[in-house]
């Protein structure tokens, strides 16, 4: 089989969904890109096994033919070539790829495609459509709070949950919890999936930056994201979500509010001197004054700055890990926010000031215990 | 003109006991002095083995680990005795505390020899070879018993010194002499060369530390591995193992010796069954969890076998502990064996952080 190629065409196409290509796959072919051609129609797949994504494009070409491509080296090759049209000519006996340019030729061995593992196909039980726009700003304000140890596979994904009025984004590592939710996406068969991180990594890498339709398909095991010429299948995360719900304060008495970017800027400052392992800043807020103060007994390093707020409520001294409250107000698009605390023990809530009339976002991190309340 | 920063040599003392557990006994019991004694199991019944053979019995060939039936027949008049390690623990513990009058740097490695880091000493004695006479000396007067001692730079050259002399030696390879000295070693005495090994090497016309010597460190891990480095940097007399006092507990297990070995599988099982829970009640007495688990499997012939498993994250539960030791069971030969002991633990306990999971302090307070 034989087709012709513009190289940056190709090369930018396989770059959207090479991101799925582990350096040790468990199958070796999964080193490879798929490719299918059939109608002057290329289709690349790139698969972990857990995600596929899958591009199409269009190829000069009346032949058909499949074949697995060594992603490297071709991504390599494309990488170093000047911009202009490649042709691809590949022996399907010997699985031979030969690659054509004005510079000159190149030769490498691909696969037998039938060896590639199927990509399962999900039978449209559940559907919904989202904008790219709204998907990334859902994917960004949540991702960064799912936990890693995979001793409690659910929370190493993001919880979503399709319902009829609304759609909540729920993620959390078990110590700070955030949850998403949107009035503008809405489904008529309420459904909730497990989405994995890594997936939603390349789909936030990949998702366009001009605003289009993403849908997605899903059954219980599978969810299918297709947008422009790309599509994404992966495998969800089967296994009970916490109770997010209950672990989130009903009242939180004391409310402050405070500038967003004065108290990142200074927790920023003060973390510096904080313990390396725990982070731990202590937060005081009496009348109309925050003070945020850390110390790091082991080197006698410590610090501490005053800034002033808005009060509500009792006076109040708590301890946290200032590296997840430095991550969420990184993540939280507002100028103003306000932390709402009941107790030393209980959890914090950070809130946005101002917000979209579509989203609804709740932040919610857990205190450390101080040694010491003065 | 520069001045090269030369790092001292270190002093490193290799204490080992003569005929530890034999010498105990006939220190206890005058009526067998003098005689060719072994400790261990009786040559009738089950295949009794010697522990330790006393000097008059190797005189006739008696060697640890023999079949006591083998030792009967080199030696009929040798007297078999039943071993007492409650004493030998004991006896250990009071050779522990004479070492400690001169260093902490003391790396236990059994019962009965430990190595010593006096490089610098507690009393400012300075001189390794006459704290390794004061040791002696006051483990004879004190306890009634001769020690072997080895004094070197290494851990090494220690370990091998002290054996040069037995009983009651005391040998001293100097820096000067170190590579001269492990030129002429034969290989089968190399830390890590047991017979395969050897066997290995001298096929390959390797005989001495000067035949390793001539050989290249990527030859010398091309054939023998990762040991190929090691044996590559001792045969140049560089051992920089340290001297490690042990401080905390590094495993925790349970272990049995059973009145009868065992032979079929599904008994095996069953006592596993038994330690694992005995295991799991200690680790968590201790709040400890362990991130390997090792198997350990001592056939009728004191030949022992270990074999070992290792997770990303902490165990403490029986269940897992026993789904990994039987299946490192079924790693081992189960079949036509007669196992005399078996043994589960648990090391590895402080966290490494893999993946980057995240290890937060206790009072992080959690959500669910």
């Amino acid at each position: 089989m034989k087709f012709i190629v513009n190289s940056a065409y190709l090369l930018k196409q396989l770059s959207n969904i090479n991101g799925v290509i582990t350096t040790n796959p468990v199958v070796p072919i999964l080193e490879n890109f798929l490719f299918e051609l059939e109608k002057g129609s290329l289709t690349v797949t790139a698969s972990d096994l857990q995600t596929s994504m899958i591009t199409e494009l269009q190829v000069e070409s009346k032949e058909k033919g499949n074949i697995a491509v060594p992603a490297k080296i071709l991504l390599e090759t494309l990488k170093n070539l000047p911009e202009q049209p490649v042709t691809f000519s590949i022996d399907e006996s010997t699985y031979s790829v030969e690659i054509i340019s004005d510079n000159g030729r190149y030769k490498l061995s691909g696969e037998n495609a039938t060896d590639f593992p199927k990509v399962p196909t999900v039978s449209n039980d559940f559907s919904a459509e989202i904008s790219s726009e709204v998907m990334s700003r859902a994917v960004n304000n949540t991702i960064f709070a799912t936990s890693n140890d995979e001793l409690r596979p659910a929370m190493t994904g993001v919880y979503v949950n399709l319902g009829e009025k609304n759609t909540t984004f729920v993620a959390t590592d078990g110590h700070r919890l955030v949850r998403y939710r949107r009035n503008d996406i809405t489904s008529d068969n309420g459904n909730a999936i497990i989405i994995p991180r890594k997936a939603l990594n390349l789909l936030k890498a990949t998702l366009p930056s001009e605003n289009m339709p993403v849908s997605i398909d899903f059954n219980m095991s599978n969810a299918y994201f297709k947008f422009g010429n790309i599509k994404m299948i992966c495998r969800l995360i089967d296994e009970r979500y916490p109770d997010y719900e209950n672990v989130i304060p009903s009242v939180n008495n004391i409310k402050m509010t405070i500038g967003r970017t004065d108290l990142l800027s200074a927790l920023r400052r003060i973390s510096i001197y904080a313990n390396k392992t725990t982070h731990q800043v202590r937060l005081k807020i009496t009348g109309s004054e925050l003070q945020i103060s850390a110390e790091d007994l082991d080197f006698s390093n410590e610090a501490n700055e005053r800034l002033s707020c808005e009060h509500e409520g009792e006076d109040i001294e708590i301890g946290f890990n200032a590296k997840f409250i430095i991550e969420m107000l990184n993540n939280i698009d507002t100028d103003q926010i306000k932390l709402t605390m009941s107790a030393p023990n209980k959890a914090g809530v950070i809130l946005p000031v101002e917000k979209d009339k579509n989203e609804d976002i709740l932040m919610l991190v857990m205190p450390v215990m101080l040694n010491q309340y003065v | 003109m520069e001045e090269a920063i030369v790092k001292p040599f270190r002093k490193i003392i290799h204490v080992d006991m003569d005929a530890f557990y034999a010498s105990i006994e006939q220190r206890d019991f005058p009526e067998y002095r003098g005689k060719p004694i072994v400790v261990g199991g009786s040559p009738e019944g089950r295949g009794g083995v010697v522990a330790t053979a006393s000097y008059e019995a190797r005189k006739f060939g008696v060697r640890s680990a023999m079949p006591s039936k083998k030792a009967k027949q080199l030696c009929p008049q040798v007297i078999f005795v039943y071993p007492r390690f409650a004493v030998y623990k004991e006896v250990s513990y009071k050779i522990r505390e004479i070492f400690q009058r001169y260093t902490d740097l003391i790396e236990p490695l059994s019962l009965d020899e430990a190595y010593l880091d006096v490089t610098e000493d507690k009393l400012g004695i300075g001189s390794a070879i006459e704290i390794a006479t004061q040791i002696k000396d006051a483990i004879n007067s004190e306890l009634q018993l001769t020690a072997s001692a080895g004094i070197s730079i290494n851990k090494f050259v220690a370990k091998i010194a002290s054996d040069m002399n037995k009983p009651n030696g005391l040998t001293f390879i100097g820096p000067s002499r170190v590579e001269n000295f492990i030129e002429k070693l034969p290989v089968e005495k190399f830390f890590g060369v047991g017979k395969v090994t050897a066997e290995k090497m001298k096929g390959m016309n390797l005989h001495t530390g000067a035949d390793l010597k001539k050989l290249k460190e990527t030859e010398l891990i091309k054939h023998f591995g990762k040991a190929g480095r090691f044996y590559y940097k001792i045969v140049r007399g560089e051992d920089n193992r340290p001297v490690k006092p042990d401080r905390e507990a590094k495993s925790v297990g349970a272990e049995d010796t059973f009145p009868y070995d065992l032979t079929d599988v599904e008994e095996m099982v069953i006592q596993l069954k038994k330690l694992s829970v005995l295991v799991v009640n200690r680790l968590q007495k201790q709040e400890l969890k362990g991130r390997t688990i090792t198997l350990k499997v001592k056939y009728h012939d004191f030949k022992q076998i270990t074999r070992s498993r290792s997770f990303l994250n902490g165990i403490d539960d029986e269940e897992t502990i026993l789904e990994t030791v039987l299946s490192l069971l079924q790693q081992t030969e189960t079949e036509n064996v007669k196992v005399r002991l078996l043994g589960i633990s648990l090391s590895n306990f402080n966290d490494v952080k893999i993946n980057s999971i995240q290890e937060l302090p206790n009072d992080q307070l959690t959500l669910f």
